[in-house]
């Protein structure tokens, strides 16, 4: 179903990893995507996952809940995966006519599927243990020094929570209106590639409408209610700086720490 | 004839905030009969309806249309579509057509009927459903107002001719003269085709007016079965799931409650009408 989609999505849920601070929670991503460009052994590998796992079990988000945003990018992994293995050059481990695996390319091949395995998990952590609003907060408020450059920091902000706030809501209206024409004999799934692009007009067609519809109401329901944008506004919630944080950024200090360690001194 | 069988639909299975939409219910509906579904908000009424033509897949029980299971998977959805058409609750957010009558024609179509048979069962859609064919077979949907544009939608259904016609709260959000047109337009349809009708709503007093049986739903349950007459005689039990009464038969208690109590159990404004005209009109006398 298409509401199966995680890519983005919050797990409620009250441990320490969803209490941190936003904009720290953003910058420590930031740091862990870096440091999976700054390993390139075995060793490093079994650290960053290792931590990566550490924090899970503490965020308590069910494992499974996590692996299945992975299911929309698998192609894409397998993708580089098999690339990868064949288009290296090096020692030959097989070879059958003129497809060889090399032992370079092997090696080129599981190391990337990791990688990118590993960005996209770290990366969903942040989602599924941030609430949008709060995620945005966080990029608002770290967007605030370039505020002086001329960057709509708030409007930005405030577009990214819309466009969050509504995607569920959208995927609903997609699954009703997909419903309500299957109810009248549309059918989405057969048939070759022309004639599905004509039988998404149904729902297409009626998806816009409520789009506009639901757009008008909130600009309407926001002026009703005095918005202006961002000049003056004040956070109901305002984001502080813990104990807390502090220990997640010393973690963070200590993680990279030992990684650069690890690859100068292995 | 639909025989629902230990029905059981759960949404979001395994995740930390699954819901029981439907539990284990089980029921039998036979040809001809009107079905009036009430239940609070959230009590899984639409979630049971999708699935009697195979919208939704339960998670476990069986569902039989005229002893073909369709909750088989090699059963062809398109028959089973055929034979029950559904009206969504809000069926106006699913016209997209660029006329009126393309949009009638569209569930018709899917069924490969021949241009000419499309166009009579338009026709006679769009007369059942009370829209001239004249002033608007050529106008756009999505010009007409709220009332039109369900009823155009309802219609879109019907062209269909399913023998069993399920309908989802048809008058909600409309004003008063809107949903007295829609449920004089569900009697006619029944009238004209003596199809099966299922009609979920909040409004009992058209529950009572129009149903058969009423089926109550209370959390995924089903709570209660039963011709109108013995459910809504239960008033305690109604109002302890958050359900009230018929207008009538809430104004019949208030007039027992002054010693004026009828016989039998009023429930329709016509019943309450000839229980008065009885007991204080110019044949009877008063008590
Ligand atoms: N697509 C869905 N995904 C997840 N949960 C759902 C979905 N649709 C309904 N539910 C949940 O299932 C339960 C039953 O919903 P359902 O729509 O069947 O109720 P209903 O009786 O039709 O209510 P109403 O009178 O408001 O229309 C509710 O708790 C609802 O939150
Ligand atoms: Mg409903």
């Amino acid at each position: 179903m298409i509401r199966d989609i995680t890519l983005g999505q919050y797990y409620p849920g009250y441990s320490v990893i969803h209490k941190l601070d936003p904009r720290m929670k953003i910058i420590v991503t930031m740091f862990y995507i870096a440091s999976l460009f700054i390993i390139e052994d075995f060793y490093g590998y079994v650290l960053i996952v290792l931590a990566v796992a550490a924090i899970t079990a503490v965020s308590r988000v069910p494992v499974r809940f996590m692996l299945r945003g992975l299911k929309p990018v698998m192609i894409i992994i397998l993708f580089t995966f098999v690339l990868n293995m064949l288009m290296t050059p090096g020692t030959i481990l097989w070879q059958w006519k003129f497809i060889k695996i090399t032992e370079e390319g092997l090696y080129n091949a599981v190391y990337l599927a990791l990688r990118l395995i590993l960005l996209i998990i770290g990366s969903s952590l942040l989602t599924l243990t941030t609430k949008p609003m709060k995620l945005t907060d966080g990029i608002e408020s770290l967007l605030k020094p370039f505020k002086k450059l001329g960057l709509p920091a708030h409007e930005l902000a405030m577009m990214m929570t819309i466009a969050l706030r509504f995607i569920p809501t959208l995927l609903e209206e997609t699954d009703k209106i997909m419903k309500a024409q299957q109810a009248r004999g549309a059918d989405f799934e057969s048939g070759g590639l022309l004639k599905r692009a004509k039988a998404l007009i149904p729902l297409l067609v009626p998806l816009f409408v409520g789009a506009f519809r639901i757009a008008q109401e909130l600009a309407m329901a926001m002026e009703a209610r005095c918005y202006r944008g961002g000049e003056g506004r004040t956070k109901l919630n305002a984001l502080k700086f813990r104990r807390r944080d502090a220990v997640a950024v010393l973690l963070t200090a200590a993680y990279i720490g030992i990684l650069i360690a690890e690859r100068v001194l292995l | 004839m639909i025989r629902v069988e230990n029905l059981t639909h759960v949404y979001n299975k395994g995740l930390a905030y699954e819901t029981k939409a439907v539990d284990d219910v089980s029921f039998t509906v036979e040809d001809g009969a009107f079905i009036g579904i009430i239940g609070h908000t959230g009590s899984g009424k639409s979630t049971l309806i999708q699935h009697l033509n195979g919208i939704l897949k339960p998670d476990s029980g069986k569902i039989f249309v005229d002893d073909i299971e369709i909750t088989n998977k090699k059963t062809k959805m398109a028959e089973i579509r055929k034979k029950v058409g559904l009206v969504f609750q809000y069926p106006e957010y699913q016209l997209f057509e660029e006329t009126v009558y393309k949009d009638i024609a569209f569930g018709p179509k899917n069924l490969g009927l021949s241009d000419d048979e499309v166009d009579f069962r338009v026709k006679e859609a769009m007369a059942l459903v009370n829209i001239s064919f004249d002033e608007f077979a050529e106008r756009s949907p999505f010009e007409l107002s709220g009332g039109q544009k369900r009823r155009v939608a309802i219609a879109g259904v019907i062209a269909m001719k399913p023998a069993v016609l399920i309908l989802d709260e048809p008058s909600a959000g409309l004003d008063p003269k809107a949903h007295t047109d829609i449920l004089n337009m569900i009697s006619m349809i029944r009238k004209q085709t003596g199809n099966t009708i299922i009609l979920v709503s909040h409004n009992m007093g058209d529950i009572a007016q129009l149903s058969d049986l009423v089926f109550v739903m209370d959390h995924g349950k089903l709570a209660s079965a039963g011709p109108p007459s013995e459910v809504f005689a239960d008033t305690a039990f109604l109002q302890g799931i958050g359900l009230g009464l018929p207008p009538a038969t809430e104004m019949a208690h208030y007039l027992a409650a002054r010693g004026c109590a009828a016989d039998n159990i009023i429930l329709t404004r016509d019943e309450l009408v000839d229980f008065l005209a009885e007991t204080f009109g110019s044949g009877g006398e008063a008590k």
